[in-house]
């Protein structure tokens, strides 16, 4: 069955004449134009893979197991203690099965709508953060912050000649990104993320040799596969996975793998 | 300038200061919360000094100054965690930290020994072996074997062979590997890997904190 791309754009706007929310969850990298749609309403977006409430991570096992993406566990705990009208979830190529099945039991347990998309977009926007020179946190959340803009940055920071390498999602827990330097460059999802092709694989697949690479990717999640795959391609990786929170050993390697790769704080 | 490595069970330490440095070791319950030392590594380090070493750095120039190879893995096997590095032509090829699944091995092994009274020098290395990765869960499978009339020394036994070849697949199945940490002086873990072993004891941590003030 070929998708049909106008049909979520269409969907969120008879959601939005219907509804009118002033206040929307996302969930993924729905596509450009249904954030554009949102974004030409003034509605609040708010990323629910991000860690958006202080609530007991627990509250979801009665709705997902607790051997389960993290990310996707944090979802539902935002989803179930926010104050929402609406939730767009992509369930695209560009995320996962995992995310469909969370998407079919949220529009059961939820009373606010909760849309699927498919995002299948390909116009490249370009990932300028991703090979800047920044504090690996502060890239990170200028491209989680940029899901949610429609348009790419006006002033894009320039590029900068990298010392080493991070590839793999957004994670969970961004302390597993301080001990990195500022010229670290984001390879991976991530890098399609900001690009706002989801669904690129040949972009989330790029690495670069000539630095030593962190491959990383959540516990239970299927891209662990990915992470390993390429690590093995390259010459110098750590090849890394994290649950709920970054434990110290976890940072402790990271930290070790740059000292002793010769990566410069 | 005094060095200590502060391990879960034991702490080991280094007085510069003194004309022929030997390193001394204390059980990590025994210490004063006062403490204090010039240069730490290990899991309680950053309690007992400003200036700490990460574990797995102080592994790698430990061993680098005690194998003159260029290519080689160093195991560390503690009483909490196990964690590798590897190196190939003198360049950081890959390295593992196993501080969850792998928990608890060896001190579970030191418990075993003292709970059944057990020499381990004495111990043959059994054929059949037991699926461990985890210290605390692998008690389950010495219950079991006893009660199916396995002697207590060869439940034990098998046991010990377990979190050898558990350790020996964590660090990728090297054909020859570098064994640090107490575990060194138990001959039955030394002799239960599936692989030449070269024991470099217990103080490579503190070999590597010599080297890290020397810089």
């Amino acid at each position: 069955m070929a998708w049909d791309h106008n049909l979520d754009l269409e969907e969120t706007r008879r959601l939005l004449d219907q509804r009118r929310p002033r206040r929307v969850g996302i969930v993924g990298q729905p596509p450009r134009a249904v954030i554009a749609e949102l974004n030409s309403r003034a509605i609040e977006i708010l990323d629910l893979d991000a860690m958006l409430v202080r609530e007991d991570i627990e509250a979801t096992v009665t709705i997902l197991p607790r051997v389960y993406c993290a990310i996707l566990r944090t979802v539902v705990l935002n989803a179930l203690h926010l104050d929402l009208e609406a939730i767009v979830i992509d369930t695209g190529p560009g995320k996962c099965d995992s995310a469909r099945y969370v998407a079919t039991i949220l529009k059961e347990q939820l009373t606010i709508p909760v849309l699927t998309t498919v995002n299948l977009d390909r116009e490249s926007c370009g990932y300028p953060y991703c090979r800047a020179e920044l504090d690996l946190i502060e890239k990170f959340q200028a491209i989680t912050e940029g899901v949610k803009i429609a348009r790419p940055p006006a002033a894009p920071p320039a590029p900068c000649h990298p010392t080493a390498g991070f590839w793999g999602v957004p994670p969970r827990d961004f302390s597993i990104l301080a001990p990195f330097p500022a010229t670290t460059h984001v390879y991976g999802w991530t890098r399609c993320l900001e690009n706002k092709t989801p669904t690129d694989l040949d972009l989330e697949m790029q690495i670069n040799p000539a630095v030593p690479m962190v491959f990383f990717a959540q516990s239970f999640c299927a891209k662990t596969a990915l992470a390993r795959h390429l690590a093995r391609q390259h010459p110098h990786a750590l090849c890394l996975d994290i649950d709920l929170h970054t434990t110290s050993s976890a940072k402790a390697k990271v930290q070790a793998f740059l000292e002793l790769s010769g990566v410069a704080p | 300038m005094i060095l200590a490595d502060f391990g879960t069970s034991y702490s080991k330490f280094l007085d510069l200061a003194e004309p022929d440095p030997q390193p001394r070791i204390l059980p990590t319950k025994e210490l004063s919360r006062d403490l204090r030392v010039d240069l730490a590594t290990g899991h309680n380090g950053k309690r007992f000094s400003g200036r700490y070493v990460n574990e797995l750095v102080a592994l790698a120039r430990g061993a680098a100054a005690l194998i003159a190879e260029p290519s080689y893995l160093v195991l560390d096997c503690g009483s909490r965690d196990i964690k590798y590095i590897r190196y190939q032509d003198g360049k950081l090829l890959d390295m593992g930290w196993n501080a969850e699944c792998g928990a608890s091995m060896g001190f579970t092994i030191e418990l075993l020994e003292r709970y059944y009274n057990l020499d381990f020098s004495r111990l043959a290395v059994p054929e059949k072996t037991f699926s461990v990765t985890c210290g605390v869960l692998g008690i389950s499978d010495i219950f079991d074997a006893i009660t199916s009339g396995a002697g207590e020394a060869e439940a034990v036994a098998r046991f010990v062979k377990g979190i050898a070849v558990n350790a020996h697949r964590f660090a990728g199945s090297p054909e020859k590997l570098y064994l640090s940490g107490g575990l060194c002086d138990n001959p039955l873990f030394v002799k239960s890997f599936p692989c030449q072993v070269e024991p470099l004891g217990r103080f490579v941590l503190l070999t590597g904190l010599r080297h890290t003030s020397d810089r």
